[in-house]
């Protein structure tokens, strides 16, 4: 895993000066080699153990890498400086002593370290008190232990303490109720209604425990073990003695002791030995909000205790979570400003938007600033000045369309934010997205409404002229809207649209369309075309645009082509658009779905050879124009068969490659990277598309034209080359095909499968003698000649495979398994209802007698649809968690899809220090209030208010650990960012930033280290590059859903390259230590609900802790004898 | 079919030079068929006591060589060329020169047995008598039997690594929670991978009600992995027969192409007697290895195992009927 390469071949003979030794070892890490590095500062401390100089450059160096051993190492070289008696010096090494203490969490060591930093001299450091600074917090009581109770709840046992009432409450607002079907009201869901009788049999369990609060069973015949067994469900099968078993004697109570985790294994062990059992079962207190009495009335509190009177009312539930949501002063604020009860009339608008209200000082922090605030003064009718009276303003408005505008606004920053906060322009999107009537709001569902209108303002593109990017012309989507059939939009957009000069026309159209519920076409068409302008060095020209959006409905999806390569001209476009258009017009069923899907596999193969380089900019347009043009003439077959022959060989060799057979050159170029090189991560990536390629049973694309040039040759009057035909037909004649008892509804949704098993049944039947012989009886050379059209099916297969392999999800357990999936890719769908150029969509899950599932579409969205496929099979760690459907699939694509041949070490490193150096200013700012405001002001800009005051609350407590868990590695990127370079900036990883800028500036810009460590969004950004957005996370959203939630997580890749470099990986190693790592990562999240982005941070640090544990180790005994 | 790995062993292979080169050393890759069978009467009483010349193997009609041969949870016997026995157990020379991934007599000895415990919305209601019975069936485990515990529902769970210790497996099992949907043959499809891992003789009992909701793989496919890894499929069905006919045809192809048995069972009673019926079936099978003589069929071979006697002519066999050799 780690390079090691250089290692071995150092040896120094000579003593080095520590000067020197640094100086060379600067060298290593500079070219990306941290190992030869770590080995050359070894030896020469073995030489010169006593060399401060040395030592401290050492602990700067293991600093740097993150390594738990800089520690020791800093005060080792405060030993030695105080020998050289240079106090500075010792005082230095003592001050990054402690720091690292802090990041470590090692409070102790601090204080040690702190004491010796002060002897030396230091004075500017000053540790907060630990304890004093915390308030109490109030706190309720839960029958039975936490563990017991998370079960049932379904929490996550990982939760802390004071994140279990917020869980709970989401959960009793998301599934604790139903319509009921008798009557208008709710009623309690079967998960509500197993939490009560769970805490029924607590309360019972917990009288048994008695003052002591310890279920005790002093032996197999005592009376407390009948009175136990009753309470939870069991009786004893046979006499006390070995033979005791527990077995089930009330189902409904059985069933909650064993749900809720009681340890019945253990009390039956006990039984059977007669030894006595024992059970701590201390009641839950976790901490409330404010108090107890806020939420409850004191006739609720009468009749039971708080969490009854909690789980019986969701109202109050939805309350408790908006008040969560908010940062303590802003909540703080509303308190004083509004009673309970008026502030739970607006719990909807509080849960939804109140995550980034802000209120500090008494007034309202406004997105847009000053120049914003008599706007938000107007549009509110409350001055910002009061800051509780304009959020209570703001919240009763207009049932919530207010407060979606000022969250959504709160969420950009940049001059996005200063266009769309201009007072008159805000004015008028607000009339435009609130409309005449209010009612309901975008607070009412369950989820989140107006996604559309969150898309709009974070995506918009702001040209360098100031003013919105507008794909094409005005005229483009003045007829989009003018023309569409019956003002299909919106009747009075499309009649007003005629009257449209001004960007700000089109936009406030596209504001007013987010806030019907319906699907918003306009908006998808206008994000879509702005993306694919985006990275474009000059935009689409109006006529290209304007095809474009007439042919949205049709191919849409596949638009993603063109934003991931912005150097594609307006001409191949157009001709891609004009094939596709003739291919669909192909009138036989069969000859449409297999060109279909080679016209795709292959624009797929050029898509992948483009985004990781393997086709140069300058080569990419022309190759896919190359590529299209024989398509446009398929009539039959054997025309297919060529044109996809042509395509593949084209494509393959735009990329320059030429070693090795067509296959091998296919695998290596899909395995990645620009250049093909003989690497262990690629050998052992190729081995891997090998199995895949094997277990589809897929031909090779050589042996296909190899079998194609001797058919050709057989119409010539040479011999059929029987060996190669009949390895043709071993290999096809394995294939079963799906067994056909099915239901009647099986049938039903299998019927779009009709032409696949067509297709199958073809390959299965192909015989080439037959086929010779009964031309040869005809004495046809054409009939010859079309022969080789029988290939184009398996062509088309080993094209799609191609596809479908380079995006396999780690474990890949279907394409292993099921031997038809990449055959049985559905191009065409249910009789009716073209799906060829759709999305690609999971279908066929979950009926034991299909052929298992199958995808259906286009190849447009392959990744995403792979990733969500095989998720399933992934195995959680812990018992009660599931794999988190919502997010995963977006994450195992971030892994696969992106590729790090190109990245450079130096991009890895430079993300690296940039995490170091945010670690290291949150430390600062904890111990030296001097520099605490600047860091506030930077954690602001990164996270939402509420996560901001935790980590400030934690800085203030001088829990540097406590903040930095809070922090998601984007966040830290993003801090280090806004406050690297300012003066007096002499940390280790400042100093390394400012060197890095200095040899490597151009590969570490913006541009490039987005291109090297961003992510893939096809929903945001509607393309599969690597993008970093420098969002704030998304909630879940309705109609988008949540997988615009899922590609807000920009933290993965940035948290691989900080490990990364940590370990001393090299770049391209990571191509196969993402996905390794990520599937780890998946595997060990156990969330609470759909926005439980600590757990994922949570699972994501202890698989990269895991790493570097295990890669510290192996340097463990190498580093001893330096010590 | 399991694979043995590095084999030290006579027999065909490549010839490699170690670091000494006066030693040859012969190693061979090979895959080892593991076939594990019953042998039943007339009347359904199982036969015990053959011996390993009592059989005929074919594969493909081609006579095969045994390896070892086992029956019950017995210790397995290294056949030697002479056609007689000895032990093959951890400590003898012939497992010293195996080494410690190949055939071994610890691995050999019992069978490695995976409950897969169906925990998803379906079961809900039998979900505690259905651990009962799991429980009674562990606890009833021989002691040489290693058990794992799998549950699912639309995940799988490891809930008990296989392990020798009864206590860990029932840890385990109480540990399950109740899931939502059903990914049946997802999780069975993991289950058997993770059993085609361990060496030696394995089984997996698969314990649910039916029917399938979530998985993306098909029964068919998943059969055949079990097939080509020589893993016998019990499975018991807390439904009835009739009631879901899709699922209760698939079982049975499950079940007796894998060399295993279905069973449909109710009731708490019919669960416990159908775990007692696998348990007697584990203890009365025999398992024999061998190292496939040249074939090249390299699509699905044909096992047949015959007993030429004339007694033996009336009995029934009940094994795999044949495996697909890996390609890659």
């Amino acid at each position: 895993m780690v390079k090691g390469a250089a290692a071995g071949f150092l040896f120094l003979v000579l003593p080095l000066f520590a000067s020197e030794a640094t100086d060379k070892a600067h060298k290593y890490e500079d070219a990306g080699d941290s190992t030869a590095a770590r080995n050359l500062y070894r030896q020469a401390l073995q030489q010169t153990p006593n060399d401060a100089e040395l030592r401290t450059a050492h602990a700067e160096f293991l600093e740097r890498y993150h390594d738990p051993a800089a520690r020791e190492e800093y005060r080792r070289a405060v030993q030695a400086w105080k020998r050289d008696n240079k106090t500075k010096e010792a005082s230095a090494a003592a001050r990054r002593a402690v720091m690292l203490d802090l990041i470590a969490g090692d409070r102790k060591a601090a204080e040690e370290d702190l004491e010796e930093y002060k002897a030396l001299g230091g004075g500017d450091l000053r540790l907060p008190d630990a304890a004093g600074e915390k308030e109490k917090p109030q706190t309720i009581v839960i029958p039975g232990p936490l563990r017991s109770f998370a079960r049932m709840a379904a929490i996550s046992a990982d939760s802390p303490p004071e994140d279990i009432l917020p869980a709970l409450a989401r959960n009793v607002v998301t599934n604790g109720f139903q319509a009921s079907r008798s009557n208008d009201e709710l009623e309690e869901t079967e998960y509500l209604k197993l939490v009560h009788r769970y805490l029924a049999q607590a309360r019972e369990l917990e009288k048994m425990a008695g003052a002591e609060q310890v279920i005790k069973v002093p032996g197999c015949e005592s009376a407390q073990t009948n009175d136990l067994l009753r309470i939870l469900g069991f009786r004893m099968r046979g006499g006390c003695g070995s033979e005791v078993v527990l077995e089930t004697v009330n189902a409904p109570r059985a069933f909650l002791s064993t749900d809720s985790g009681f340890p019945l294994a253990q009390l039956e062990q006990s039984l059977r030995t007669d030894k006595p059992f024992s059970y701590d079962y201390h009641p839950t207190v976790v901490p409330v909000l404010y108090n107890p009495d806020y939420w409850i009335t004191t006739k609720e509190k009468a009749q039971g205790e708080f969490i009854d009177a909690f789980l019986g009312d969701p109202s109050l539930c939805r309350f408790y979570l908006g008040m969560a949501k908010l940062d303590p002063e802003t909540a703080a604020a509303l308190k004083q400003a509004m009673n309970a009860v008026r502030l739970r009339a607006f719990a909807s608008v509080l849960d939804f938007f109140g995550g980034n209200f802000e209120i500090r000082n008494g007034r309202a922090v406004l997105p847009g600033g000053q120049k914003s605030a008599a706007g938000w003064a107007e549009l509110a009718g409350a001055s910002p000045e009061k800051g509780a009276e304009f959020f209570e303003k703001l919240m009763i408005r207009d049932d919530g369309w207010l407060a979606s505008l000022y969250d959504a606004l709160a969420r950009i920053h940049g001059p996005l934010q200063d266009y769309l906060t201009e007072p008159a322009r805000m004015r008028r999107f607000y009339a435009a997205v609130r409309g005449k009537i209010t009612t309901p709001g975008p607070a009412r569902p369950v989820f989140r409404a107006n996604a559309d209108m969150m898309l709009l303002t974070t995506r918009l593109q702001i040209d360098p002229d100031g003013k919105p990017h507008i794909p094409g012309s005005i005229e483009v989507w003045k007829n989009l809207f003018g023309k569409s059939k019956g003002g299909k939009y919106d009747a009075k957009l499309s009649k007003a649209s005629a009257q449209w000069k001004d960007p700000d026309d089109l936009l406030e159209a596209l504001f007013a369309l987010s806030r019907k519920p319906v699907d918003n076409e306009p908006l998808k068409i206008f994000m879509a075309l702005t993306d694919i302008d985006r990275s474009r060095a000059a935009p689409l020209e109006a006529a290209t645009v304007d095809r474009l959006v007439k042919g949205w409905n049709m191919f849409g999806p596949q638009y993603t082509v063109f934003s991931d390569s912005p150097a594609i001209t307006d001409q191949t476009v157009l001709a891609w658009l004009d094939t596709a258009e003739a291919v669909d017009k192909i009138r036989d069923s069969r000859l449409r779905q297999d060109t279909i899907g080679m016209y795709q596999g292959l624009t797929g193969i050029w898509q992948i050879f483009c985004r990781q380089g393997s086709i140069s900019v300058s080569k990419a347009s022309d190759a896919l124009a190359a590529m299209v043009t024989p398509f446009a003439a398929v009539k039959n077959n054997r025309e297919l068969f060529d044109a996809g022959r042509q395509g593949l060989t084209l494509l393959v060799k735009s990329t320059g490659t030429t070693a090795g057979t067509m296959q091998e050159r296919m695998l290596a170029l899909l395995a990645g990277g620009p250049k093909v090189d003989d690497s262990e991560t690629r050998t052992s990536l190729v081995q891997d598309e090998q199995r895949i390629f094997e277990a589809q049973k897929l031909l090779p694309a050589d042996l296909i034209f190899e079998l194609a040039d001797n058919l050709e040759g057989v119409a010539k009057g040479e011999k059929l080359n029987a060996q190669l035909a009949s390895k043709m037909a071993a290999r096809v004649a394995d294939i079963q095909l799906p067994r056909n008892s099915m239901t009647g509804a099986e049938k039903n949704i299998m019927a779009f499968g009709f032409y696949v098993d067509k297709h199958i049944d073809d390959e299965r039947k192909l015989n080439f003698r037959a086929m010779i012989d009964k031309a040869g009886k005809d004495k046809n050379p054409e009939v010859l000649k079309d022969i080789r059209g029988t290939l184009a099916p398996t062509l088309r297969d080993t094209i799609v495979g191609y596809n479908y392999i380079h995006y396999s999800p780690p474990g890949a357990q279907i394409l292993l398994t099921n031997p038809l999936f990449v055959r049985g890719h559905d191009f065409i769908g249910m009789q009716g209802a073209n799906r060829s150029w759709r999305v690609t969509e999971m279908y066929g899950s979950g009926w034991p007698s299909n052929a298992g599932g199958r995808l259906v579409g286009s190849l447009a969205g392959l990744p995403y649809a792979l990733a969500e496929a095989e998720q399933n099979f992934l195995v959680p760690t812990q018992t009660q968690a599931l794999i988190w459907g919502d997010l995963v699939p977006q994450m195992i694509l971030t892994a696969k899809a992106p590729r790090f041949w190109s990245v450079k070490p130096v991009q890895m490193h430079w993300v690296g220090m940039n995490m170091r150096f945010a670690e290291d200013e949150v430390a600062e700012a904890a111990v030296n209030p001097a520099a605490r405001q600047e860091v506030f002001d930077a954690v602001d800009s990164a996270a939402s208010p509420w996560r901001a005051s935790l980590i400030r609350t934690a800085i203030t407590n001088g829990d540097v650990k406590g903040a930095l868990d809070y922090m998601t590695p984007s966040e830290m990127y993003w801090v280090a960012r806004n406050l690297a370079g300012k003066p007096g900036q002499n940390s280790p990883a400042a100093r390394e930033i400012a060197h890095i800028r200095s040899i490597a500036a151009e590969d570490v810009s913006p541009r490039e280290i987005s291109k090297a460590w961003g992510t893939p969004k096809p929903t945001l950004s509607n393309s599969y590059r690597s993008e970093l957005l420098n969002i704030r996370t998304f909630p879940t959203l309705m109609g988008y859903s949540s997988r615009i939630m899922a590609e807000s997580w920009e933290s993965n890749l940035l948290y691989w390259a900080e490990v990364g470099d940590a370990i001393g990986a090299q770049p391209a190693q990571l191509n196969a230590l993402v996905p390794e790592w990520t599937q780890k990562v998946v595997e060990r999240i156990f969330a609470s609900h759909l926005e439980d982005w600590p757990a994922l941070l949570k699972s994501l640090r202890s698989v990269g802790e895991e790493v570097r544990t295990e890669s510290n180790k192996t340097g463990a005994a190498a580093k001893a004898g330096t010590e | 079919m399991a694979v043995a790995g590095l084999l030290t062993a006579a027999g065909t292979g490549i010839w490699l030079f170690a670091q000494e080169p006066p030693t040859p050393v012969f190693k061979s890759k090979v895959d080892l068929v593991v076939l594990s069978f019953t042998v039943t009467d007339n009347k359904g009483k199982y036969v015990n006591g053959l011996k390993p010349s009592d059989f005929k193997i074919l594969e493909d009609g081609i006579p095969q060589k045994l390896a070892t041969f086992a029956e019950g949870s017995k210790p397995p016997q290294q056949i030697l060329a002479d056609g007689s026995m000895r032990p093959l157990l951890p400590g003898s020379p012939e497992a010293e020169k195996a080494g410690p991934s190949a055939v071994n007599g610890d691995a050999f000895v019992g069978t490695n047995v995976f409950v897969l415990f169906d925990t998803s919305n379906f079961m809900y209601k039998g979900f505690v008598y259905a651990e009962d019975a799991i429980a009674d069936f562990v606890r009833g485990l021989d002691k040489a039997d290693s058990v794992a515990v799998y549950t699912f529902s639309r995940n799988l769970s490891r809930a008990a690594k296989l392990t020798g210790d009864r206590n860990d497996a029932l840890l385990g099992l109480r540990k399950a929670v109740a899931g939502d949907d059903t990914a049946l043959y997802n999780g069975l499809l993991l289950t058997l991978r993770d059993a085609a891992k361990v060496p030696g003789r394995k089984v997996v009992i698969v314990f649910s009600n039916g029917p399938d909701n979530a998985s993306m793989v098909a029964p068919d496919d998943v059969r055949a992995v079990a097939e080509d890894e020589g893993i016998p499929i019990y499975v018991i069905s807390t439904n009835d027969v009739n009631k879901d006919p899709i699922s209760s045809s698939v079982f049975r192809r499950l079940a007796t192409r894998t060399g295993g048995k279905a069973y449909w069972a109710k009731t708490w009673q019919k669960q416990v007697e159908a775990f007692d019926q696998i348990r007697e079936d584990l203890g009365n099978s025999y398992t024999i290895t061998y190292y496939p003589a040249p074939n090249p069929n390299e699509g699905f071979r044909k096992i047949a195992i015959q007993i030429p006697s004339d007694t033996g002519k009336r009995y029934r066999v009940q094994s795999r009927p044949g495996y697909r050799p890996r390609s890659f």
